[in-house]
């Protein structure tokens, strides 16, 4: 199968996007290579703290007119936004594939979800009325209304590009606040295309800017006094140690998403057919490299034969995974971001190993990669049996294609296991038993669930919602929750004499 | 060739619909009796590559299964198109419904395969299939006795 034509084409530093200018950083320029060729893509600048004060000194210059700005008119930014998103759809996939690895169906689908957000957030007439109460007492009347509050800072990950900073940006924009976009310094591309889309779409200079870097940047935006808030998607301890407290000590608004250690719980009843390929997305899909993958499965009953039935299936599919670059259009499964990612993984294998875990299919060898590419990047899927909740394995968040199967005797066990876990972001059972499911739902503490489902990735209109250590803020993002985010509660009760 | 991701099976459905638009222009223009009709089935192959993309394109998740759905076997599908110089009209119409056939049975395949996607791809597909089948019919009826 021929490879798809990739985007981007030659070698550029790319600028920061502040006031409506692409302006070139002053800062140390690192490079950008694509995980599967291990070719340099771009470089991309590590910003200073004076650049990020430039870019929060534009939002705010253009807050008060963009505030002013009705809407609807507002709306039809992002209708233009949409519009531009769609015809440029097969291009920005190919960017994320090109600078993150993961395969052209995965990135298809991470642009479908990100313009989803931008459509959402067209809503934003109807989406920020607020109640009213006439006659709340003789000739007083109560009504609610939201205001934007300012500049936000909106922090990405390195796993979704595109998408992660959408899950805010329309709205933060659509409810008339002005946005510094930080991607990861990572994979940049994306979010540079999209601000070039953004610009394109009519959005007043100062409105949507980005500012690429790293720890400085991210600093800077926590204790910029003129920042409102932070929405921040990354690993658990940066989230609860770093942006979360930071926020709180210079008064910001939050959302900090953190990692995840999902169980897929398998009943004994479940579609064993539609649950194979359903676990192969979760546990495999993007390289694992998600906060929704699956990492834990957790097999219920006593029935030796069911479980090694089910396993040598998952064994056997998992086997066959195709390997290789993203936009070869066969290949099932992208290599991991870079070699640091893939040597941490590596440790946690072989600490499966050292702590007694039986390695049924190890991705350390089982490489079947279509295409002559270096194997710098890529991991096959491993798959370790005998797991028990204590090992590193079991517990800690791995973030690549690994998959811990476990035992559980009754589905009541397979929750506390799930629960007694400190990550609560995307846990699901598979079942065709409506009691099994309900119960799951009622109990495990999950920020989202899934009833046969294997990655629970809320609709645009639901919250992105996390529980315990995959979560900390109050609101979310995506939706109604983030109008809210994004708009400070005014409340006017009024009496005309 | 087995395909099984989505986007492979997406490449291959509008690659089928353009070799088989091509087929009916190239039948159009050497029998020149039956053109608009052949003319038409080509228009209805470049529509169906529309209705396809807007499919994928509009409903494509990565929260779903789409590296993972299928194992389609192409070689099952695939199709000559090339006439002999000599070739009567009833022995190109033959070839017409032989063809339609194979396409029909790619997407009805196809459309069982995906039940799992969200249901705009699987009801396309199916939707195709069905049409197909009346062209099937029309193909038939054109063929002189």
């Amino acid at each position: 199968m021929a490879l798809l034509e990739e985007p981007i084409k030659e070698v550029k530093v790319l600028n920061n996007f502040i006031g409506g200018e692409w302006v070139q950083s002053q800062g140390e320029i690192k490079d950008v290579v694509n995980p599967a060729t291990c070719q340099t893509i771009a470089k991309v600048p590590i910003s200073t703290k004076d650049e990020v004060d430039a870019a929060v000194n534009a939002a705010q210059e253009a807050f008060p007119d963009w505030r002013a700005t009705t809407p609807v008119a507002r709306a039809r930014c992002l209708f233009r936004l949409k519009e531009l998103l769609e015809e440029h759809f097969e291009e920005v996939s190919r960017i994320q594939t090109q600078e993150h690895g993961k395969t052209i169906d995965e990135s298809r689908g991470e642009t479908r979800r990100g313009i989803e957000n931008v459509e959402v957030a067209c809503g934003i007439p109807t989406l920020m009325q607020g109640p009213f109460s006439e006659d709340i007492a003789s000739g007083i009347d109560e009504y609610l209304i939201r205001q934007p509050l300012g500049v936000f800072g909106i922090i990405g990950p390195f796993n979704f590009p595109f998408m992660i900073p959408l899950w805010s940006a329309p709205y933060a924009v659509a409810t008339g606040n002005c946005v510094i976009i930080k991607p990861s310094s990572e994979v940049p591309n994306s979010q540079t295309r999209l601000a070039e889309l953004a610009d394109e779409a009519g959005f007043p200079p100062g409105v949507w800017n980005v500012v690429h870097g790293g720890r400085t940047v991210v600093d800077r935006i926590l204790d910029h006094p003129d920042i409102a808030g932070v929405t921040f998607v990354g690993s658990s301890p940066t989230a609860r140690d770093v942006i979360y407290p930071r926020c709180g000590a210079t008064g910001k608004r939050v959302i900090a998403q953190g990692g995840a250690k999902n169980f897929m719980v398998i009943m004994p009843d479940c579609n064993v057919a539609a649950t194979i390929p359903a676990l192969m997305t979760s546990f495999f899909g993007n390289t694992g490299q998600r906060c929704l993958s699956g990492a834990n499965l957790v097999i219920v009953g006593e029935d030796n034969s069911f479980y090694n039935n089910f396993v040598d299936a998952v064994c056997d599919a998992a086997s066959r995974i195709t390997i290789g670059y993203g936009l070869d259009e066969s290949v099932q499964m992208g290599p991991v971001r870079d070699e640091q990612k893939k040597k941490r993984i590596i440790s946690y294998i072989e600490s499966g190993i050292q702590q007694g875990a039986k390695l049924r299919l190890d991705g350390r060898k089982n490489m079947r990669i279509r295409g002559n590419y270096p194997d710098t990047c890529f991991l096959g899927p491993t798959i370790f049996e005998e797991v028990v909740p204590d090992m590193r394995i079991g517990s800690e968040e791995i973030f690549g294609p690994v998959m811990s199967v476990m035992r559980a005797k009754t589905l009541d066990e397979a929750i506390v296991m799930c629960n007694s876990n400190p990550f609560g972001n995307g846990n699901a059972i598979f079942t065709s038993n409506g009691k099994n499911a309900r119960e799951f739902q009622y109990r495990v503490l999950s920020g989202n669930v899934g009833i046969n489902i294997g990655i629970v990735a809320p609709m645009a209109f639901f919250p992105f919602s996390g529980m315990k250590d995959s979560f900390y803020g109050i609101l979310h993002t995506q939706g109604q929750e983030a109008v809210r985010f994004f708009t400070e509660s005014k409340v006017v009760i009024q009496r005309w004499l | 060739m087995t395909l099984q991701t989505a986007s492979e099976v997406i490449s291959f459905a509008k690659k089928l619909e353009e070799d088989c638009a091509k087929f009916y222009e190239n039948l159009a223009q050497r029998y020149t009796n039956d053109r608009e009709a052949l003319l038409s089935f080509a228009n209805e192959n470049r529509r169906n590559i529309v209705l396809i993309e807007r499919a994928y394109y509009g409903v494509i998740t990565d929260a779903i299964e789409g590296c993972f759905s299928f194992q389609i076997n192409a070689n099952k599908y695939m199709f000559e198109t090339k006439l002999a110089e000599n070739a009567s009209y009833n022995a190109a119409l033959n070839k017409a419904v032989e063809m339609e056939e194979k396409i029909i049975k790619f997407y009805s395949d196809a459309a069982e395969q995906s039940k799992s996607l969200m249901a705009d791809i699987p009801r396309t597909f199916a939707m195709i299939a069905k049409k197909r089948n009346i062209r099937s019919s029309k193909l038939k009826s054109l063929q002189r006795l």
